[in-house]
């Protein structure tokens, strides 16, 4: 049996395995990758930053915890953002087991905020510069709700507060008050805001997506229907380059954990070996084809 | 390294090598964790729809004696139950109708703005689309991706002359897309492997800071 008979035939948990150390080694021993940042997630964050100062930033949290590797770092890269702009924030979830993560992200910026906060106005409240409406179904008659009034929808917040009474809610009416709302998804939920919130209302739209499902998306991102999109964990680590250089420029300087970025180089190794593989694979494939033609 | 003290972490760690485990085999280990998730997974989210949903919806303004019309409401919902009953399950076709109904009506409408006429103008080429070289060509290489891979799911003529070039370019997009597809779905299925073992090496054994 030749090396590529075996080749051909190698257990795939050799591969599993092989994908298991070049994943973890650059985990533990990391080497910097600076991610490029590519013109879909520089419309988004542009817009971000040049939206008027009176809109509101919504972020639609519609993934569950089985996509949270890729989707989580966007939602936390975005909140920051949100809050060192110093924009009113409005966080709802699509998906039930969303809720958990949407809170942990605002629990978590919130505090990287109000940590270093050295007076009242660079503090982030909940009620006055955020609100957490929560969930609730179905996600049609939110969609539509939401153009209506908000308070009708989500009578109270996650926490049990009546929105009416929360005074951010006083400036976060309809989608007329939201600049740009983001729908960071592991479905296609994304295009029902587009079917329902944008197409009736004409509200501003971006989206924060998995890799998987990244190429049905730029159909949406071309047509301009998405002003930009976060595709899966690189464009997560695209968007924390982005936000990290801003805070820079501003004399920031606060060492934020960055999550995406820091599993880029994990990412390029796995790459490089699957790439490896593929070509290995065709080699053999084609070597041991050509031997058995007679 | 630094060892978590919390038992959850734990408790999270232990599940995802179990859920791990199936890459070497099937293993009851792995089937415990699969149950245990698609239950937690339901029970979580049947708990969020009684009181998020039915309770301030439903239970308490009825309980209060304000929007009675709402039993009625409620009274169709429970008719989906009747799946479970044979001589009565006929009776499910209600509820489903108007749900598809209100769905259909509320979607088709939209969604043929949003998905195909959206989708149509901006396969449109005008002046505009040649605002620069690049943005020219990728509108010109998009109308003819367009074009060419429509003309390969034209199924009502013999793919013969031109119809049978025009095709054959239609696959070399579409193929193209295919790559695209499988190249991303590499890259999220090493992103959420990688966050497994961020959590694995980092929250759990504290190995990486």
């Amino acid at each position: 049996m030749s090396i590529w008979d075996r080749l051909q035939a190698v257990d795939r948990r050799w591969v599993y395995l092989v994908i298991w150390v070049v994943v973890a080694l650059p985990l533990i021993f990391p080497f910097r990758i600076r991610p490029v940042t590519s013109p879909p997630v520089e419309k988004l964050f542009d817009h971000v930053d040049s939206m008027p100062e009176d809109k509101a930033l919504v972020l639609s949290v519609d993934f569950t915890p089985d996509t949270q590797a890729e989707l989580f770092p966007m939602l936390v890269a975005l909140l920051r953002h949100g809050f060192a702009d110093g924009r009113r924030v409005g966080v709802l979830a699509m998906q039930v087991q969303g809720l958990g993560l949407a809170e942990e992200a605002l629990t978590q910026v919130a505090h990287e905020f109000n940590s270093r906060a050295k007076s009242h106005d660079d503090s982030v409240v909940n009620g006055e510069d955020y609100v957490f409406w929560g969930w609730t179904t179905p996600e049609v008659t939110v969609m539509l709700g939401m153009g209506e009034r908000i308070t009708n929808v989500f009578p109270v917040d996650y926490y049990g507060t009546k929105t009416a009474e929360l005074s951010i809610m006083n400036h976060l009416r309809n989608y007329d008050d939201i600049g740009l709302l983001v729908s960071i998804a592991g479905s296609a939920i994304p295009l029902s805001w587009i079917n329902y919130a944008q197409t009736q209302f004409g509200v501003r739209l971006a989206c924060g997506i998995t890799a998987v499902s990244a190429a049905d998306f730029y159909p949406y991102l071309n047509s301009g229907q998405f002003v930009g999109m976060l595709s899966g964990m690189k464009g997560a680590a695209e968007y924390e380059e982005l936000l990290d250089a801003k805070l820079l420029r501003r004399g920031t300087e606060w060492s934020l954990r960055r999550r995406a970025t820091e599993a880029m180089s994990s990412q390029t190794t796995a790459h490089l070996a699957i790439m490896a593989f593929i070509v290995l694979g065709n080699i053999a494939f084609f070597i041991t084809r050509a031997k058995r033609k007679p | 390294m630094n060892l978590s003290h919390d038992p959850w972490v734990w408790i999270s760690a232990v599940l995802t090598l179990a859920i791990f485990s199936f890459l070497y085999k099937e293993n009851p280990f792995y089937r415990f964790a699969e149950h245990l998730y698609v239950g937690i997974a339901n029970g979580y989210a049947i708990t969020f729809y009684w009181h998020r949903i039915l309770v301030p919806s439903l239970v308490r303004p009825v309980s209060q004696g304000e929007k009675l019309w709402l039993i009625a409401v409620a009274a169709v919902g429970l008719l989906y139950l009747t799946r479970f009953i044979p001589k009565l399950s006929w009776l499910v076709r209600i509820p489903i109708a108007i749900v598809l109904g209100y769905s259909c009506g509320a979607y088709i409408p939209r969604a043929l703005d949003a998905q195909i006429i959206q989708q149509l103008v901006a396969t449109i080429v005008t002046r505009s689309s040649f605002a620069n070289v690049w943005t020219g060509i990728w509108a010109v290489l998009i109308l003819l991706g367009v074009i060419a891979s429509v003309s390969y799911f034209f199924f009502s003529a013999e793919r013969r002359g031109p119809l049978k070039a025009v095709s054959y370019v239609g696959i070399i997009f579409i193929m193209v897309g295919f790559g695209a597809s499988f190249g991303y779905t590499v890259m999220a299925r090493i992103s959420l492997f990688i966050g497994r073992l961020q959590f694995l090496l980092g929250d759990w054994l504290g190995l990486v800071k």
